[in-house]
């Protein structure tokens, strides 16, 4: 039975495989798969044939965190071993597809069987996980010696898997002890602290602690750490961590042979405990199984919607008239949910707001206003590269629902312009309330210059004119790409995955920049333009907004015509053509 | 109201839909039929504007599809054979934001008696998620209806309907073909257009194989053979092999 449950695996694989290689005929996923292998082979492959030594060198770490390895990565380990008796409150299932779990349960297949299969086919995550960690710790190690390090990566991963498996069916054990969730997660979470508790009462008793100027620098905390964990008890606690962890710090051949006798007995001893395991997983696995083809028929309609949930409240009447593009608006709040409801921005205002306030207008606190001003200036920047890329409330998130859009009687641009409404709504929010805590903190600049109220009023306001304009234009060059290529571009499962999809997402990646760029010259030319003009004739405090504000009318004309031709484009797909394949 | 002149659909090479042409007048409902793949599923997207036709004109309540789409679209109802429905809006959001779209003034008066005629006034605040795919597809009708459309497209309606729900949409249906909507119905289930159509179109490969009342489709291929169904119309007009009857208890 064993030997078809694998022509199963493997014929999958195949076909999955085969139907990559026929994609490539395809001239976009050709060109994906071009970009993709190039940028496979420049970041893994060619640091290797060049001498993997000579880059491990650049990127090793200290031998002080090399050495102190062994025991926080055994101390990893037993967080995470901890976590999996403690965490999880599902009963125990082995995962399988909806299909799977209805042709095999229903066939005459032995419990054991099925184990057998899940750990024959967990393999391949297993390898695929150990030659990519392998890849990246011979790039950013101090060794290049890749067996040792796949091979210790195996151990590592094998040795978890089994445990995971293990621990959720000794949990489905208690559970039929009368052992519910919550007292298996109180006694765990007790163990846990008694166990941390007593070891660290004996360690301070036993070992010298630590010292003043140890405790100012970090250095000195790793130290401190690294005796905690090596000093018995917690030696002993973490014995058959150090076992799993062992062959993969290894140095040499001889030191991992060495290694490897307590890590494989281990090993042994966790796939014993887990085949002889005799626990009824099926109707978990089933339910796994039901849940999972739900979510993934919510994701396949609404790319980025992880689970429905419950019902979210609208963020403001929608009147029946008007201009429905507001109805998009007004639909894709909801859909962002937590992100854009009222409560959200008044718990905000008081949590960050009021602190903001007092400690900008305390004198006292000036530094850590600086600080604060700092770490919103990182804010503010990371919500313009990034914030068009995390908020998708669009037709990133609609282009599954295209036959629904393509069915209202409305203009394409209409459609777009209130596609795009939500995302930039939120994110123009979210910045417009780190400019006005900026205006409240940036007191003073890191070199030591204070900069005046009215300075910061002015460069304030012209920021909260650019940024709406300059967040629409970023959020319309990734809509043009879905609907130009709506195929590229879906996300969530059933999304093309492999070398060709890494390859078409980078090429689509440098294309956005490039445009960006492109599009923010005309208003950055113009803006400068009015500075250099108006200051002829106008204070500086009043000219640095008015060059903001026509800097941000150029970009509203470049999103108008954006929209409109959006619009056109929206109106002229062919969803049905372009998402066959 | 709905008139279809030489309507072709290609994809790339591959022909769905050729020089489709037939009409649908006010009050009567047209069986769109034929077997798996002849095109039905793209003639209704081609007919309601989700697609674009190849060629051929179509024209809904005397609007170009091609040339006017939003007059058009503003007088025709699409429903698809799977409910299609934002997963985060509650029954009571989807109203309100259909409305809007539609631009629909007095939603509110139309929406309680729909939703109380589809039986859903008690799930106003519940997500698709919730809902048993019959409701949904029940959903899929209250926001189709709630602009009073004149031209309607179903696909496959009764998919996933319990018994009740089955005669309530028959009821829709004809209440909606009495007061003057153009219908187009594309099912399998022969039995239902029988009952409701008083049009037929069969298709094959893409292609019309005969149109007319159902009447005058079922005359044209009795022939010899006295009184006929609407399954054996089919299978003589497709030329299929009638499966065999089913052997006695």
């Amino acid at each position: 039975m064993i030997r078809a449950l694998v022509y199963l695996q493997v014929i999958t694989w195949w076909n999955r495989l085969l139907s990559q290689v026929r994609r490539l005929k395809r001239p976009k996923y050709l060109a994906g798969f071009m970009v993709g292998a190039l940028y496979f082979f420049l970041y893994f492959i060619r640091p290797i044939s060049m001498g993997g030594r000579a880059g491990a060198r650049a990127h090793a770490l200290p031998p002080e965190f090399v050495g102190a390895g062994e025991a926080f990565g055994a101390a990893l380990l037993l967080l995470i071993v901890a976590a999996a008796w403690i965490i999880p409150n599902s009963r125990a299932a082995l995962s399988f597809s909806e299909a799977e779990a209805i042709f095999l349960f229903a066939a005459p297949v032995r419990r054991s069987t099925l184990i057998h299969f899940k750990l024959i086919r967990s393999q391949a995550g297993i390898l695929f996980t150990t030659l990519l960690m392998a890849f990246l710790s011979n790039r950013f190690g101090s060794s290049g010696n890749a067996w040792i390090h796949l091979a210790g990566w195996w151990l590592i991963l094998s040795t978890l898997n089994l445990h995971f498996l293990g621990a959720s069916f000794a949990r489905a054990r208690l559970f039929e002890l009368g052992i519910g969730n919550s007292r298996r997660r109180w006694l765990g979470a007790g163990v846990i602290l008694v166990v941390g508790v007593v070891a660290w009462w004996w360690f301070e008793k036993s070992m010298p602690t630590l010292t003043r100027p140890e405790a100012g620098e970090l250095k000195g905390w790793i130290r401190y750490a690294r005796r905690f964990l090596e000093a018995e008890p917690m030696a002993i606690v973490l014995a058959p961590f150090r076992w799993v962890i062992r062959p993969y710090l290894a140095s040499s051949v001889a030191t991992f042979l060495l290694a490897l006798g307590p890590a494989v007995l281990l090993l042994a001893v966790h796939f014993i405990w887990v085949f002889r395991s005799d626990v009824a997983f099926e109707e978990a696995s089933l339910e796994l199984a039901q849940r999972r083809a739900e979510r993934l028929a919510v994701l396949r309609r609404e790319p980025g919607q992880m689970r429905t949930g419950r019902a979210r409240p609208a963020p403001f009447v929608l009147r029946p008239t008007g201009l429905p593009a507001v109805a998009f608006l007004w639909k894709n709040l909801i859909s962002a949910g937590a992100l854009f409801t009222g409560r959200m921005w008044i718990v905000l205002a008081l949590s960050f707001g009021i602190p903001t306030l007092l400690i900008g207008l305390n004198a006292e606190r000036d530094e850590i206003a600086v600080l604060l001003a700092m770490v919103l200036i990182m804010a503010f920047i990371w919500s313009i590269l990034l914030g068009p890329q995390l908020l998708r409330q669009d037709f990133r998130h609609d282009i599954r629902s295209t036959e629904l859009l393509k069915l209202y009687p409305l203009p394409g641009w209409q459609v777009v312009l209130g596609e795009l409404l939500a995302p930039t709504a939120i994110l123009s929010a979210i910045q417009w309330t780190i400019i006005t805590l900026l205006i409240i903190l940036f007191s003073r600049m890191p070199g030591g210059f204070d900069v005046a109220w009215p300075e910061r009023l002015s460069v304030g306001l012209a920021a909260i004119f650019l940024c709406p304009a300059v967040n629409f234009i970023s959020l319309l060059i990734p809509n043009a790409g879905v609907l130009l290529f709506p195929a590229w571009l879906q996300s969530g499962p059933g999304s093309p995955h492999g070398i060709e999809a890494t390859g078409q997402r980078l090429i689509f990646l440098l294309g956005q920049v490039f445009v960006f760029a492109l599009a923010l010259l005309p208003a950055v030319a113009f803006g400068l333009g009015t500075y250099f003009f108006l200051n002829l004739l106008l204070p500086w405090l009043v000219v640095v907004p008015l060059a903001g504000l026509s800097g941000a009318v150029v970009l509203g004309i470049e999103v108008c015509v954006g929209v409109v031709l959006l619009g056109r484009l929206f109106e002229r797909l062919d969803a049905s053509a372009e998402l066959r394949g | 109201m709905i008139e279809v002149e030489g309507l072709t659909k290609l994809y790339d090479r591959f022909v769905a839909v050729e020089g489709l042409s037939f009409a649908v007048r006010p009050g009567e409902v047209v069986g769109l039929v034929g077997p798996n793949g002849a095109g039905k599923t793209s003639t209704l997207r081609c007919l309601a504007g989700i697609i674009p036709a190849t060629r051929g004109s179509i024209r809904i309540c005397g609007h170009d599809i091609a040339a006017d789409p939003v007059e058009a679209k503003r007088c025709l109802a699409f429903f698809a054979d799977e409910p299609r429905l934002f997963d985060y809006l509650t029954v009571d959001q989807h109203l309100a934001f259909t409305a809007r779209v539609y631009q629909v003034a007095n939603y509110r008066e139309l929406a309680a008696p729909l939703l109380a005629e589809l039986e859903m006034t008690d799930k106003a605040r519940s997500l698709p998620g919730e809902l048993s795919r019959g409701m949904k597809q029940k959903l899929a009708i209250a926001c189709g209806l709630l602009h009073s459309p004149r031209v309607i497209f179903f696909d496959e309606p009764l998919t996933g309907l319990d018994p009740i729900g089955i005669r309530r949409m028959k009821d829709t249906i004809r209440r909606r073909a009495a007061e003057g909507a153009a219908i187009l119905i594309s099912s399998h289930l022969l039995h239902l257009l029988e009952e409701i159509c008083s049009h037929v179109l069969i298709v094959q490969n893409g292609r019309k194989v005969v149109d007319g009342t159902l009447d005058e489709v079922v005359r044209q291929f009795a022939g010899q053979a006295g009184e006929l169904n609407l399954e054996e119309v089919f299978f003589r007009a497709t030329a299929q092999p009638a499966p065999p009857p089913p052997p006695p208890p």
